[in-house]
């Protein structure tokens, strides 16, 4: 629809007149979701910063500036280090194979079949339901002795599978598969609104060529996915270095901290122990890790937006 | 493709059963009596359906006061949420100003933060406001962690809406404020409605604002009062699982309803493709 010129001429006078007010309402439509922004983030997140230089007692109350003390205690505990890796295992294989699960599930409800419906919905109900909950279900399904998914196990012929939460290695990747589970719907969705779409002609035209499913999927599915599966997975990985219910509620981070990632291990620092400082100093940097991926991704983002 | 066609139904069978197994798990432990939720090796569907455990639970549990405060919460944290995005997204979405760029930017990124990076000093601003043990605090610090990705939602929405319509009001004598609450509002309905479930969801899943901040047995909402059940020792599995049920049932009605803005909100340009 246009607008006939003389409406136009119109408005343009009006917004002429307006446009000394214009910035001036904009900033106080903008000034409650500020001030909240303020209190409940930026000045939090100025506190940590602070308290990440200082001594701080079991109160948290500051007591002696100590700029790099926190950061020093941190750096020579060697459990920190294992911390940061397991965090950065637990994220790229978590996201991998979401990604890889969600891809599959996403082709497959791709093709056109009856009851495609039904099971694009059962898919996305382990999305739906919260965290926290889904991780007491799990507790109760790996339950060694009463828990369905070892007697499942048996029963096809696993004749001892493992008590999964009880041993650091079998307890990581039950915690893992847990943030995997409720991962996949997210990945399955966002793919398959990106296969649908893909415009059909282009299908077409490498049929006409002679294409196999492979080459058609190597060729013309992969890269007119790739945007959306590089967006998709930073997201996912914020997500999931950040994940913190599903550690606490399953394991809270046993058995002896051996599933403790950095989000976990910076709360029992500060809630269970009292350490404010070295736990304070773990925000900080755990903070700037999220900044730069956030960063990163918002630069995508703007970036895709704009083509 | 047409060859593979027939191996689809296997392979979303399989999917949907890995997928699903714990919601069987959960439904087929609710229904159980104590004695089956105990057997070695356990059987999958109970020989005798309780269907008495979900009456038993508000009796045994304070479920009802969790399920208020749930709900007490999650409505707080919509009201508050909204009266917050809904100016910031029309001005994000509509005005000119300076520093618009930078507002986005800044949204976008404040979407990604964690509430764990936050949460040991938010902790001493909870408490010098003295709400700790509170539900407010929940109400405040969820609206604050659902407000970036709301008044992104909603910005959209907004942006969808063609100029003309705004400027034929205008030009019939609203004012700005009216053109926003008679027609910018009633014509984004429907990004509105996700906006809100999408807030409400979010505020009656959290967990750890809840875990930091609630002390008082009659004040945790349903993601804690639940959780606790787990941290004693004797866990009575088929109540829990009754309960847990119950507490997502809303929240998966509620979720498909607005599941596919959810997807291209937060995919957001790149699903334009």
């Amino acid at each position: 629809m246009r607008t006939p010129p003389f409406v136009k001429k119109e408005m343009m006078i009006r917004k002429g007149k307006f446009w000394k007010t214009e910035s001036t309402f904009a900033y106080l439509l903008l000034l409650p979701a500020t001030v909240f922004l303020i209190v409940f983030m930026f000045y939090p997140i100025f506190s940590v910063i602070l308290m990440s230089f200082f001594q701080v007692n079991r109160l948290g109350q500051l007591m002696a500036f100590d700029p790099l003390g926190n950061y020093r205690f941190l750096a020579g505990r060697p459990d920190f280090w294992q911390i940061i890796i397991r965090t950065c295992v637990w994220t790229a294989l978590s996201v991998s194979v979401k990604t890889a699960i969600g891809l599959i599930i996403a082709l497959l409800l791709n093709i056109k079949f009856t009851g495609r419906k039904l099971a694009r919905t059962l898919v996305i109900i382990p999305w739906a339901s919260s965290v926290p909950i889904s991780a007491m279900m799990w507790q109760w399904t790996y339950n060694a002795d009463f828990g369905l998914l070892n007697h499942t196990l048996r029963v096809l012929g696993i004749s001892d599978p493992p008590i999964w939460l009880a041993f650091p290695r079998t307890a990581f990747l039950a915690n893992i598969w847990v943030d995997i589970w409720c991962g996949i719907p997210f990945m399955a969705l966002v793919f398959l609104a990106g296969l649908q779409a893909i415009p059909q002609e282009l299908y077409e035209a490498a049929e006409v060529d002679g294409a196999t499913s492979w080459l058609k999927f190597r060729y013309v599915t992969m890269p007119l996915l790739s945007g959306i599966m590089i967006v998709a997975t930073l997201l996912s990985t914020l997500w999931t270095f950040n994940s913190f219910n599903i550690i606490w509620i399953l394991t809270m981070g046993g058995p002896a901290g051996t599933t403790d990632i950095l989000v976990t291990h910076i709360y029992r620092y500060s809630f269970l122990y009292q350490r404010w400082g070295p736990a304070a100093a773990m925000a900080v940097i755990t903070f700037m890790m999220l900044l730069t991926v956030s960063i990163a991704y918002a630069r995508r983002y703007f970036r895709e937006g704009a083509a | 493709m047409k060859g593979y066609r027939y191996l689809v139904y296997p392979a979303i069978v399989f999917i949907l059963a890995v997928l699903l197994f714990p919601f069987f798990v959960t439904i087929s432990t609710a229904l159980k009596p104590l004695e089956e939720v105990y057997a070695a090796p356990p059987h999958w569907i109970p020989r005798n359906v309780q269907l008495e455990n979900f009456s038993v639970i508000w009796t045994k549990y304070p479920l009802w006061a969790y399920f208020r405060n749930s709900f007490i919460v999650a409505f707080g944290t919509t009201a508050i949420n909204m009266a917050m995005c809904i100016p910031a997204a029309y001005a994000v979405a509509r005005l000119r100003f300076r520093i618009k760029g930078f507002m986005m930017y800044l949204f976008l990124v404040v979407q990604m933060f964690s509430p764990i990076i936050v949460v040991i000093a938010l902790f001493r601003t909870i408490a010098q406001l003295g709400l700790l043990d509170n539900l407010w605090s929940l109400i405040f610090t969820n609206g604050v962690f659902t407000l970036a990705f709301a008044t992104w939602l909603l910005a959209g929405y907004f942006r969808s809406i063609p100029r003309e319509i705004e400027e034929a009001a205008l030009i019939d004598g609203c004012s700005r404020l009216q053109t926003i609450s008679r027609v910018v509002i009633p014509i984004a309905m429907p990004g509105l409605v996700t906006t809100v479930i999408y807030t409400f969801i979010t505020a009656w899943n959290e967990f750890m604002f809840a875990l930091t901040f609630i002390t008082s047995m009659d004040k945790r909402p349903l993601t804690l009062g639940l959780y606790n059940f787990v941290g004693r020792w004797t866990v009575q599995w088929h109540y829990l699982m009754a309960s847990a049920i119950l507490a997502m049932i809303p929240v998966i009605i509620l979720f498909l309803l607005i599941e596919k803005q959810l997807v291209q909100g937060l995919a957001g340009g790149a699903v334009k493709g």
